[in-house]
């Protein structure tokens, strides 16, 4: 079974997926539980959690809640690519880039030597 | 005093004489490994004798202390100050002075070292958690069915793909530690070369090489103006990502791994058959892929990083039985 971080991402992927339409706990359980059994407050909790962690938005409806994400996919996507690749950023995140990325007179050097280097080959 | 004497000369002869040595000797890359290990001893041996300086210091100004006193009250009974007994004050109390300045610059340094490595580690660990929330797992049809094993690997680690187009790969450590991957490094790379970022990464992670690069670099900005901290900083990380590199060779095979640098560097599909070599960072780590090592070459790199890593061991050691 996944842990509990893993069911986060399930709750945010299905709040996502409805592209900004409020959901309630009740909704995401009826969803969640045709792929898995689990239980109200479960998910209830779960949500509470991303909640305080600022990732939905909550607005009281009768006796539930109806949550929303506070940012789209794509934006939080923007903003942790922001904080991967933009060097001297606020971030003190210790992160092991496959490469750095060149700048263009690099780039285009290297590219130089492919195209040499491939050129030179015989066929 | 003098074994005081004799830990901060070690301590700052390693941190001012060892940095050109090391560089000249882990330039290249050969043997990669080893070379890890001697700038670490390096920094672990000068941060050491640092620390015994200082308590060596503060016990013989302990030790004087007493002599001190002894000083002070003979001058308040009246009895009469030789010049000889004015001068055993003044040493005492110099020393004392020194003690004091150099145990509390120790603990200024451990502080700021502690607190940069807990706000690295906090940034890391809500990178890796908002990674896994906002990324979508890494599908195994990216690497090809071929191999099972690997996917299922690079799924424990957990792989996840940003919406992006740039192409980046990158991991961070985190409770769990993430391998994050670009929809933009998916299209441009293929299935070979996919499995050797990964697996480049995998053995980011399984070195600790995050943790040894966020030390490293706590360390220099921790104590400003020392070479050997500088250079630490700077040439772990290059010799991490040549050991990931060594790893990934083996596991996916030296073109994949070498086109995907290249790829991923300028950001342009690059065929497998298709290697060259520039002046740069990254053509000094493709270069280093081709370049079979002759193998006396490499013993001879090899001895002499083991005699370096010999001498950071040997002298404390000597020192140590010497200033007991």
């Amino acid at each position: 079974m996944r842990g509990f971080g893993d069911l986060e991402s399930v709750v945010m992927d299905r709040v996502w997926d409805r592209a900004g339409a409020p959901v309630t706990v009740r909704d995401l359980l009826d969803e969640i539980s045709r792929d898995r059994p689990i239980a109200y407050t479960t998910v209830m909790t779960t949500m509470d959690n991303l909640y305080k962690k600022g990732w939905l938005s909550r607005v009281r409806d009768g006796k539930a809640y109806r949550y929303t994400a506070t940012a789209s996919r794509a934006e939080y996507s923007a903003g942790l690519m922001r904080e991967a690749l933009d060097t001297g950023g606020d971030t003190e995140a210790v992160l092991s880039h496959f490469v750095a990325q060149m700048d263009g007179a690099e780039s285009h050097a290297l590219r130089e030597v492919l195209r040499r280097r491939t050129d030179r080959r015989p066929g | 005093m003098t074994a005081a004497l004799l830990w901060f000369g070690y301590a700052a002869a390693v941190a001012w004489f060892a940095p050109p040595v090391l560089v000249r000797l882990t330039r290249s890359g050969v043997d990669a490994r080893l070379g890890l290990l001697a700038w670490l001893v390096a920094v672990a041996t000068a941060v050491c004798a640092a620390i015994l300086a200082v308590q060596a210091l503060a016990s013989s100004a302990a030790a004087g202390w007493s002599a001190l006193a002894e000083v002070i009250c003979q001058s308040v009974a009246g009895h009469a100050c030789a010049p000889a007994v004015y001068q055993s004050a003044l040493v005492d109390t110099g020393l004392s002075a020194a003690a004091v300045a150099t145990g509390l610059a120790l603990v200024l340094v451990a502080a700021r070292c502690a607190g940069g490595v807990r706000r690295g580690r906090n940034g890391s660990r809500a990178h890796a958690a908002a990674a896994r929330l906002v990324g979508r797992r890494l599908s195994s049809g990216a690497v090809g069915t071929r191999r099972a094993g690997e996917v299922r690997a690079a799924g424990e680690v957990g792989a996840v793909v940003l919406d992006s187009p740039r192409p980046a790969a990158y991991c961070v450590v985190g409770r769990p530690a993430t391998i994050v991957l670009t929809s933009g490094t998916i299209a441009l790379l293929g299935p070979g070369q996919l499995r050797a970022v990964i697996a480049h990464e995998r053995a980011h992670l399984a070195g600790r090489h995050n943790t040894l690069i966020l030390l490293t670099r706590a360390l220099s900005q921790s104590v400003p103006g020392v070479p050997l901290f500088r250079g630490a900083a700077e040439r772990v990380a290059v010799l991490a990502e040549m050991c990931a590199d060594d790893r990934a060779a083996r596991v996916s095979g030296r073109p994949a791994l070498v086109t995907a640098l290249l790829a991923m560097a300028t950001g342009a599909a690059v065929p497998e058959e298709a290697l060259g070599t520039a002046a740069s960072a990254v053509a000094a780590r493709v270069d280093r892929l081709l370049t079979v090592q002759r193998r006396i070459t490499m013993v001879r790199y090899q001895m002499g990083l083991a005699a370096v890593i010999a001498v950071l061991v040997a002298v404390p050691g000597w020192l140590a039985l010497v200033a007991g």
